[in-house]
């Protein structure tokens, strides 16, 4: 690790204070479980580091007519919250899911969010891949089985996150503060493809940060599922997730949302996917045809051909483990 | 030298008591080499190379003796400067913090002149493959074992069945990683070494550095694993050695994660072809192969087939295949697990083909009346008969299934010596230059010497993992235990031989008649006298008794035989294979302590299927590079992935100590193979058993 | 100083040594005792509390009980504070990169991965390393279910499992085998304990609940 400044500010206030300073070399320092991996890895190497955990007001779960989760709240706390697990059960199981009990204590949602890929050519320093000012991704002609089914080009990461296609499926929205004030934008539209932008997954600018996430009241007879598949159910990053939330009313569904983890460079949202279900009940059909959906203009690589499978049927295990909730 | 007691006459030895050295671990206060430190200590680490197969053309190393805290710098660490590995070392540096260290490895500027390379078994067999070494084709020659005549008995089989089957390379990666603490005492190097074998790697150092033997030391008190490893001594102790006389200063060097998984050794991959002939009534009668396997730049791929079972007429041809990666080093049990994987599934396959049960078939071509006792235990602890026959037969997307494999080890050990110090107060001391590698050795000394004695096991201070102690072998191919145990007894008798002609004398009676029991020395016979040790040990008044002693015949044997059992689960949707239940019956003869014996084959078990359905080393095609040098994506068995397990041991203390460690993660990964076959129907012939194959054989047996 | 040795010895000058760094826009960099220190932040930070460490700091650290000043950069990470500089050893170093689990201490009785946090960020919590266990010299119920039911071969993953398992028993104190299995998926074992660190917890958590009800 290279040696950098730390920077201890208290307050909101402070933190954009140290953001107009910046140059693009500060970074922020939550949880630390992504960051001092890559400091380690010498992936990095930022004149300040930024410590956001003295921030007072990034730590609130704030019921409100929905609901408000600070930027610093951890992983573990978010899945011991009572009222998330009555009221937002897919988001408290992709919490559980995460990692191992001891980076849920120290990982936070903003750094989950805003974590950087698992590929491990850009987590290794010896590949100098597109993402890190390179000329090729070298998951193409290299080692694929973890990479990108969809959306992927020029490069082939999938995001890591196990939050973001929950609460991307709730309806979630996320607040972005900077030197030049704050922002609000759905979540969905917060991370961006490779194609738009190589180095970065999502839109934030080199002065701003993740401060909170919204999330918008669920009707009643909301249904909602997080199923997340690794190969070592210990501790993995998913191969394949879905999340699904569904609003019903008498058995028939009136609004559907389905995004995946795991298969493209951001979560995945299958937009097709309510207009499959509106108005239906969950029938064998409508889960088949959602299945189906879910993989189509799927693009392999050699070697991961099988997340195609893999993901056909998790969508339809997702919607039948529903089924039999409704 | 007299033989062990009978079971039932031990007071200690065979039964379950905890190690001693505890209290030690679950405190932090075992001190393993990576804890080791001294005033002005500083930090050393290895530059590997870049490339996998490269010349060095320059080393600048100006960058790195300009960063404050860099205190010594050798860019001379490779004998030739023609690298053939990524990792290999080529340069080194010693800093006064980690972190210093950490900024001053970035600070080479290594100028290389790269050259064609070759990384999987397969590839490099092909006539275009670039070579290794320039004048030494990658394919080795055969090695070729041949017994009966394999044309005949295939000439007589009924059923003649071929297959091929893959195995990985699987990397040992130990927790505490390779490496060493060393200073220089005048011109004596002391180290600490982390090693498997503190005199094997006094003797290597001293060769290597060109020092006489004496002027050495190695001490290892306790180590963090090693699984085959760490028998050898380790370029790291040589370059930390240079690194400390340069820099006048102790220097410890610890391997980062990354050059332990790239240079510290592995288990090599294979690729078996085999053709197997049997009668109609399931007599084996011929057993071919042709296996390949990449030891890296180094020899010892072998693949051990036949395994296990007796076939008359046997061929094997083996070819060692060079590629540009570390050379590999023992790992528990070399060569067997791939051997099993592919052996196993052959047996399961020709029982299926002749209509056979798999343990029907096995007995009748299984010749060791140990394991044939063992087979009958399993099955029925295991519930073998509730195996389904028809294979895939479960209804819904999870199914289940039962697989079986057996386990056959040959070494036994010899050579430990050892000596022992009984005070006037009545304390013992035992001294051995064997090490503890966690399974429970420095216990195990304890309880010889304890039972033999009449002593408890608290009453044992065992010195062990120091050159300067009596000579013992290198802990490996479970030698240590047949080996080290009858040294102990056999230094233990000769301390009470000379303890009994001292009370003898005090009590004017033969010596034959002295008898060490219960924490009294007694006087048998019409005599009737019986001191406390203490009291006994106090006629020494000021003179330590010392005795030396050494491993004698007939205290312990080779040749192990086990078997295992497996049921698994897999879920057709996602092509996870879930292990549920292993039953294991492992053979034990003289067993020292059933809780260390008992974790030894609860830690082949979880290597084996750990091997079975996770580690794999993965090389980048294009640079060289190990992908996934790391515990992220080099997935070993945690916690969720650990299932019930049942260990039976089979006592046969008549045959005295045998070695445990290596057999029973031979066969986990081929009982779990014919479990999945069993649940599925469709047989994976390539280890891991990841969910991509699985889903891929699935959906090929569909098409 | 011996940096003007080192660079006088090797004939080397400081824009050398920032040229051949490489990374550019390290222009303002320096050097110090502790490596290379980037340039001062211009922000201000006058909130209480706030602050900005540069260079080396000298810091207090509440481990175990104790105060313990120690000198650190802001790089340093906990692992490295309390195996380096305060030779609390117990706590072990493996992978690194918050992967193993082996250098699981307490903090605030929470498990956290010494390895994956910075020294400086931890002033003020209550940091508990397995030396702080037993304190006293008497084994903890874990601590002892550990040894006597043999839950450890080379030990090495052992202080991290005993951490682990303390937390666990202090949130759960009645842990099903799922439930033990998943408290402890953090941690790694290479030697293949696990059966017997089930037991272990097991044991404890009866040992600790007779305990408390005997009180």
């Amino acid at each position: 690790m290279y040696n950098f400044e730390y920077l201890n500010p208290t307050s909101l206030e402070e933190v954009s204070e140290v953001l107009a300073h910046s140059d693009g070399e500060t970074v922020l320092l939550a949880g630390g479980t992504d960051l001092l991996d890559r400091l380690k890895e010498h992936l990095l190497r930022p004149r300040q580091v930024v410590n956001l955990k003295n921030v007072r007001e990034l730590y609130t779960i704030e019921r409100n007519e929905g609901l408000t989760i600070g930027a610093l709240v951890t992983i573990a706390d978010l899945a011991a919250d009572a009222y998330i697990q009555e009221n937002y059960p897919a988001l408290s199981q992709a919490a559980r899911s995460i990692a191992t009990p001891q980076i849920r204590n120290m990982g936070t949602v903003g750094g989950n969010l805003a974590q950087r890929p698992r590929c491990w050519y850009f987590r290794g320093v010896e590949y100098r891949c597109l993402k890190k000012g390179g000329r090729k991704c070298y998951a193409v002609e290299g080692l694929n089985k973890y990479h990108a089914i969809m959306g992927g080009g020029p490069c082939y990461i999938v995001h890591p996150s196990d939050l973001a296609p929950v609460l991307i499926a709730y309806g979630a929205r996320v607040t972005i503060s900077g030197a030049n004030g704050t922002r609000e934008i759905p979540l969905e539209q917060f991370f961006q493809l490779p194609a738009k932008d190589l180095k970065k997954e999502n839109v934030l600018n080199e002065n701003e940060m993740i401060t909170r996430i919204t999330l918008p009241p669920q009707p009643e007879n909301t249904y909602s599922l997080y199923l997340k598949f690794k190969e070592l159910e210990s501790h993995d990053f998913a191969v394949v997730s879905v999340a699904v939330v569904l609003h019903t009313r008498k058995k028939r569904i009136t609004d559907a949302s389905l995004v995946l983890g795991g298969v493209a460079p951001i979560p995945w949202k299958i937009p097709e996917a309510g207009a499959l279900l509106k108005g239906k009940e969950l029938t064998e059909p409508a889960i088949q045809a959602v299945a189906e959906q879910s993989v189509k203009g799927s693009d392999p690589l050699p070697q991961n051909g099988y997340k195609v499978h893999l993901t056909r049927n998790l969508v339809r295990r997702a919607l039948t483990e529903i089924q039999q909730q409704l | 030298m007299s033989k062990w007691k009978p079971l039932e006459k031990m007071k200690i030895l065979g039964k379950k008591y905890p190690r001693i050295d505890g209290a030690e671990k679950v405190t932090g206060r075992a001190r393993y080499t990576y804890d080791q430190f001294k005033e002005g200590m500083l930090y050393g680490a290895i530059l590997g190379s870049r490339y996998p197969a490269a010349k060095i053309v320059k080393i600048d190393d100006s960058m790195v003796w300009s960063l404050p805290g860099v205190k010594a710098v050798l860019t001379d660490v490779h004998p030739t400067g023609r690298v053939r590995y990524v990792g290999e070392e080529i340069a080194a540096v010693a800093a006064t913090t980690p972190e210093i260290l950490g900024e001053a490895l970035r600070l080479f500027r290594v100028e290389y002149e790269k050259l064609p390379f070759t990384l999987y078994l397969e590839e490099a067999m092909k006539d275009e493959a670039p070579r290794v070494f320039p004048r030494r084709s990658n394919v080795n020659k055969p090695r070729i074992r041949e017994e009966g005549n394999v044309e005949q008995g295939f000439a007589q089989a009924e059923v003649v069945l071929e297959d091929t089957f893959r195995t990985q390379v699987q990397i040992q990666t130990p927790l505490e990683s390779h490496g060493s603490m060393v200073y220089w005492d005048g011109d004596e190097l002391i180290i600490y070494d982390s090693t498997q074998a503190v005199h094997g790697v006094r003797e290597g150092i001293a060769k290597m550095l060109d020092m006489p033997l004496h002027k050495v030391r190695v001490i290892c008190h306790h180590m963090g694993g090693g699984f085959g490893s760490k028998l050898q001594p380790g370029i790291y102790t040589v370059i930390a050695a240079r690194l400390a006389k340069q820099a006048n200063a102790p220097v410890r060097l610890m391997l980062d994660r990354q050059l332990e998984f790239l240079t510290t050794g592995n288990r090599p991959d294979s690729l078996s072809r085999i053709k197997m002939g049997a009668k109609r009534d399931g007599t084996i009668t011929a057993f071919f192969a042709k296996t390949y396997g990449t030891a890296g730049i180094g020899n010892g791929a072998g693949v051990r087939l036949p395994i296990v079972y007796s076939i008359p007429n046997v061929r094997h041809e083996h070819h060692d295949v060079y590629t540009n990666a570390g050379a590999a080093r023992p790992f528990r049990a070399p060569g067997c697990p791939q051997a099993s994987f592919a052996m196993e599934q052959m047996m399961d396959e020709m029982a299926e083909k002749l209509g056979m049960d798999p343990l029907q078939f096995r007995l009748k071509n299984d010749s060791n009346p140990t394991r044939q006792k063992e087979w009958m235990i399993g099955a029925e602890r295991f519930g073998w008969h509730r195996r389904k026959v028809t294979p895939a037969s479960d209804p819904g997307p999870i199914k289940r299934g039962m697989g079986l494999g057996a386990s056959i080890w040959w070494p036994g050990g010899r050579g430990t010596k050892a000596s022992m110090k009984i005070y006037s107060d009545g304390s013992v001391e035992v001294f051995c230059g064997t090490q503890d590698l966690g399974t429970g050795t420095r216990t195990h000394i304890a309880a010889v010497a304890a039972e033999e004695l009449g002593l408890e096991l608290k009453q044992i201070k065992v010195h062990i993992g120091d050159s300067n102690y009596p000579r013992s072998g290198a802990s490996g191919g479970s030698t240590t235990s047949p080996s080290v145990a009858p040294a102990i007894k056999n230094t233990a008798e000769k301390a009470r031989q000379e303890l009994g002609k001292i009370l003898a004398e005090h009590w004017n009676v033969s010596p034959e008649a002295i008898i060490f029991s219960d924490g009294y020395v007694i006087a048998s016979g019409e005599a009737k006298q019986r001191l406390s040790w203490k009291e006994a040990c106090g006629l020494l008044e000021t003179d330590v008794l010392e005795v030396h002693g050494e491993w004698s015949e007939g205290l312990s044997s080779s040749g192990v035989a086990g078997c295992q059992f497996a049921e698994v689960e897999v879920d057709t949707d996602t092509g996870k294979i879930r292990v549920l239940r292993i039953v294991a019956v492992a053979d034990c003869g003289l067993i020292l302590d059933r809780l260390t014996t008992e974790s030894q084959v609860n830690g082949g078990i979880i290597q084996g299927i750990s091997y079975a359905l996770f580690e794999e080393r993965l090389f980048d095609p294009q640079t060289g590079a190990m992908v996934n040098p790391n515990f992220e994506t080099y997935k070993i068995v945690g916690t969720m992935e650990t299932p019930e397990i049942e260990v039976i041991l089979f006592d046969e203390p008549e045959r005295g100590v045998i070695g445990i460690g290596e057999p029973p993660t031979i066969p986990t990964s081929g009982a779990i193979a014919n479990a999945v076959y069993n649940a599925i129907g469709v047989r994976i012939k390539s280890l891991p058993m990841t969910p991509d194959k699985v889903l891929q054989a699935l959906a090929n047996q569909k098409a | 100083m011996s940096e003007k040795k080192n660079n006088k010895v090797k004939g080397i000058t400081r824009r050398d040594f920032l040229k051949g760094l490489g990374s550019g826009a390290i222009g303002s960099a320096i050097l110090t005792g502790g490596g290379l220190i980037p340039a001062e932040s211009k922000a201000e930070l006058l909130g209480p509390g706030a602050e900005k460490i540069h260079g080396t700091q000298k810091i207090e650290l509440l481990i175990n009980g104790k105060k313990e000043r120690l000198t650190v950069e802001p790089r340093t990470t906990l692992l490295t504070a309390i195996r380096d500089k305060l030779h609390l050893t117990g706590t072990k170093e493996v992978c690194d990169r918050g992967q193993c689990g082996a250098c699981t201490v307490l903090i605030d009785e929470k498990p956290m991965l010494a390895c994956m946090m910075l020294a400086v960020d931890v002033r003020g919590k209550a940091i508990t390393t397995v030396e702080g266990l037993s304190g006293s010299g008497k084994l903890t119920p874990v601590q002892e279910a550990f040894v006597e039911k043999d839950a450890l071969m080379c030990g090495f993953c052992t202080p991290g499992f005993v951490m682990a398992a303390t937390a666990l028993l202090k949130k759960n104190p009645d842990p099903s085998l799922e439930e033990i299995k998943q408290g402890l998926a953090g941690n790694l074992c290479r030697c293949g304990t696990y059966p017997k660190v089930f037991e272990a917890v097991k044991a404890a958590a009866a040992k600790m609940r007779k305990g408390v009800a005997h009180e």
